[in-house]
């Protein structure tokens, strides 16, 4: 039987039984969950910077190679009290090509996102395509991001901000463990900020961290988190519950003992599907290239719907049909309502709507297997066989 | 026998200390271990451990019933919740909040995430909380909501805002932290307003390590609270206003529950201790008990004196030689928050019964911690003072 009709989208069985989701979702196994929150529940602390939080500012402090690494419920709420201490309001420079919680973390600070365009080979950020904005707005900050395992060009829109003297920093949500030219990442810009999300390769359920070298900035978001924890006292303009419990901390913990396993695997995984997938016209495995160590978290593919014989979204379609439950990268950012409703002015962006328009995010978690990969390589190989027949045969399903 | 007999004996005077470890006013309940797996093992079996997991969804009804609500709404903290409760809700093209100035020290805080103004009323005097008559002065045309609060014992009087509310046509969301549990007239609180807001803070009612809540009738609204808290995606609910992340961890989810399994239980101890309290305290001059009133449901959980104008010292010294004997007592409401320096504009008229209120109360040690031995001790330190008072006085001059 063909591929073409076996599909799942066309009336065939799922290729897998049960969901295959994207993100990391790295977790202790039951027996450790166990373990570590008994200890908790015989500690019976529980929150407000406890002594598993400290531990793991500590851990990763020292990991990062960063003088303050702040833990915080949740990524977002760190880049929002990042903003907070660094006073920014007005014009931020931001990525069109973004999750759309970076951009709206600006409008928590009373700062208006300025979008920027991606560089069309990597989808990140450049100095270059930064500085224009600087000569022609009031710009108050660069809000830069590295996304999936890679970075944007970091040291060129450091000098760029430091130029202009306005400060730099970074979502670095999908960055734990990466480097750029050996310096780890955690330590670029005024603040850099990293989710510790379980979709992300340390998770900790739901966290993030706040790096900065700065004791000023550190101070100022340290009070605003919460009163345990804050160190010395500064005045700030208002405070904002953005406390980690020990719960959070104890995940952290276990998985920042992991790191390495996690990230061999990845590498290997990641591997096999580049390997794979080398030969399927139409594809492209997107490559860390900003980075000389990169955590190979997310598997991100570029399809070439020309040569595919596919539309992306159809492709997407084929795969979630399959229980393969694929992403479209941060799709429908910069036309996502929320950020295009608020965004300075509507500017021309084609390349960070080639890269929306394009990605497709496969799944890279803890459950996956080798056999897995295999599966899902063959799968897309069939489907670029058949990519003409499958066209037609959806079209007759509309 | 008291615990202490002279000056010396007090730790703040080179005493022993009363306990050897910290007795506080945070509740931090450890709810059964085994209840926490059995939720946890949920998330994990589906392996999703944030963002409207199994276990929240389950959490969100089980409180939703609990409240007697149609619906609640599950964020990573309370103070997020009520920011986007209260961006939901304020009147577009108004800007100021009328709520009490004597509450919680990060109140007004939230008001201003929302980019709205505090406009701090004055409290009732007997119920120490917002009230229709002190709201009422405080609204104006650019009054954009009422944000009522519950006092830590007792409720405010959550139909009479409501009324103030539909008389004006201004939102009432309400403060609900401290009245997990309570009644008013025999109704459940949680329905109140348009929404009412709750923590799962390790040091409130519910221990859900960290976390929130909203609760309300209203779908859109559960719905658009569901948008903002998850970056506005899955609907058009979020409309044009700034979303965040603002989702509940799944292990928080499992440990509210757990929490909330064991609530019974909570409050019988709760109460027993209050009981101790109110005995004990009967014989100590010069402090009155907050005392809970019996007509309605209530979780009993907070502790409250009113120093009265016969207790022989400071307020001020009265919580050094608590804390130096490991009580972690604190100051109710103190400072109020019209007399705190902020970043933002705040609004306020004559406050002048909350600056007196706000020096007179003090909460005293409850909780999971604090046995009734332990509240017999504490009562019998306060006892103390009380003998002591001149002798503590004069000592505490000398040493400054």
């Amino acid at each position: 039987m063909s591929a073409s009709v076996s599909l799942a989208i066309l009336g065939g069985a799922p290729l897998f039984e049960r969901p295959v989701e994207i993100g990391q979702r790295y977790f202790p196994a039951w027996a450790e969950y166990e373990g570590m929150f008994r200890d908790i529940f015989e500690r019976q602390y529980y929150t407000n910077h406890g002594p598993l939080t400290q531990e793991l500012e500590r851990r990763l402090t020292e990991r990062l190679g960063v003088k303050h690494a702040i833990c915080v419920t949740n990524e977002f709420i760190g880049l929002v009290l990042a903003g907070q201490a660094l006073g920014v309001r007005g014009n931020v420079v931001a990525p069109a090509h973004a999750f759309v919680g970076t951009v709206q973390s600006l409008a928590w600070t009373d700062a208006r996102p300025l979008l920027c365009d991606v560089d069309r080979e990597t989808g990140m950020m450049t100095a270059d395509l930064v500085s224009p904005l600087l000569s022609s707005h009031a710009v108050a900050a660069i809000l830069a991001v590295n996304p999936w395992g890679d970075a944007c060009d970091v040291s060129g829109l450091q000098a760029l901000a430091e130029r202009h003297g306005i400060p730099l920093y970074l979502d670095s949500s999908h960055g734990f463990g990466c480097a750029v030219a050996g310096e780890p990442m955690g330590t670029f810009g005024a603040i850099e900020v990293i989710s510790l999300h379980s979709d992300n390769v340390l998770g900790a359920g739901e966290g993030g961290v706040v790096c900065t070298q700065s004791d000023e900035l550190s101070a100022h978001i340290r009070n605003t988190r919460s009163s345990y924890g804050m160190g010395r006292a500064v005045s700030v303009s208002k405070t904002g519950n953005g406390r980690m419990s020990e719960a959070q901390a104890a995940v952290a913990l276990f998985n920042l003992d992991h790191y390495a396993e996690y990230q061999q695997r990845n590498a290997r995984l990641f591997g096999m599907f580049e390997a794979g997938l080398a030969n399927i016209s139409g594809l492209e495995v997107r490559v860390p290239t900003g980075v000389s160590q990169s955590n190979y978290q997310n598997l991100i593919l570029l399809v070439d719907e020309e040569v595919l014989g596919l539309r992306r979204d159809d492709l997407w379609k084929i795969l979630r049909a399959e229980n393969l439950l694929a992403g479209r990268g941060y799709y429908p950012s910069p036309g996502h309502p929320a950020i295009a409703s608020y965004a300075s002015k509507s500017r021309n962006l084609p390349n960070s709507e080639f890269y929306c328009a394009r990605t497709i995010e496969l799944p890279m978690n803890q459950a996956l297997t080798e056999l897995d990969v295999a599966r899902v390589i063959d799968l897309l190989a069939a489907i670029q066989c058949n990519g003409g027949t499958i066209r037609r045969k959806i079209a007759e399903l509309m | 026998m008291d615990v202490k007999t002279k000056a010396e004996d007090f730790a703040l005077f080179g005493g022993k200390p009363l306990f050897d470890s910290i007795r506080s006013t945070s509740n931090l309940v450890r709810p059964d271990f085994n209840k926490f797996l059995t939720y946890s093992r949920i998330f994990f079996e589906e392996g999703q451990y944030s963002g409207e997991g199994p276990v929240e969804r389950l959490l969100d009804s089980r409180l939703a019933e609990f409240h007697q609500a149609k619906h609640c709404v599950s964020f990573c903290s309370g103070f997020w919740g009520l920011v986007l409760g209260m961006e939901s809700l304020a009147l577009k093209g108004r800007t100021e909040v009328v709520m009490p100035s004597l509450t919680y020290r990060r109140l007004a805080d939230a008001v201003a995430w929302a980019r709205l103004t505090p406009h701090f009323c004055e409290v009732d005097p007997v119920g120490l909380c917002i009230t229709a008559a002190t709201a009422r002065p405080c609204i104006n045309d650019k009054t954009a909501l009422i944000l009522g609060v519950h006092p830590i014992v007792n409720c405010c009087d959550s139909e009479g805002l409501e009324a103030l509310s539909a008389e004006f046509g201004i939102p009432l969301l309400i403060d609900a932290v401290e009245s997990v549990y309570e009644t008013l007239n025999g109704r459940r609180v949680g329905s109140f307003g348009r929404a009412e807001f709750f923590s799962l803070h390790a040091s409130k009612f519910l221990n859900g390590f960290e976390g929130g809540y909203v609760t309300t009738n209203d779908q859109s609204l559960a719905e658009q609270l569901r948008a903002l808290r998850n970056n506005g995606s899955g609907s058009d609910a979020a409309g044009h206003m700034p979303v965040m992340n603002g989702k509940q961890v799944e292990i928080h989810a499992a440990m509210a529950l757990a929490a909330l399994d064991d609530v019974r239980n909570q409050v019988e101890l709760n109460r027993q201790r209050y009981y101790r309290y109110k005995t004990e305290l009967a014989s100590v001059p010069g402090l009155r008990l907050l005392e809970f009133d019996e007509s309605e449901q209530s979780g009993y959980k907070n502790i409250v004196v009113e120093l009265l104008d016969e207790w022989p010292i400071s307020r001020e010294l009265t919580l050094s030689l608590l804390h130096k004997d490991n009580m972690l007592c604190r100051a109710y409401y103190h400072p109020p928050l019209h007399k705190k320096s902020t970043g933002y504009a705040t609004i306020s008229g004559d406050l002048s019964r909350t600056d007196a209120l706000a020096l007179r109360f003090l909460t005293l040690p409850c909780g999971f911690f604090v046995s009734e031995k332990d509240v017999a001790q504490v009562c019998s330190f306060l006892r103390a003072i009380s003998s002591h008072g001149a002798a503590l006085a004069e000592r505490a001059a000398r040493v400054s």
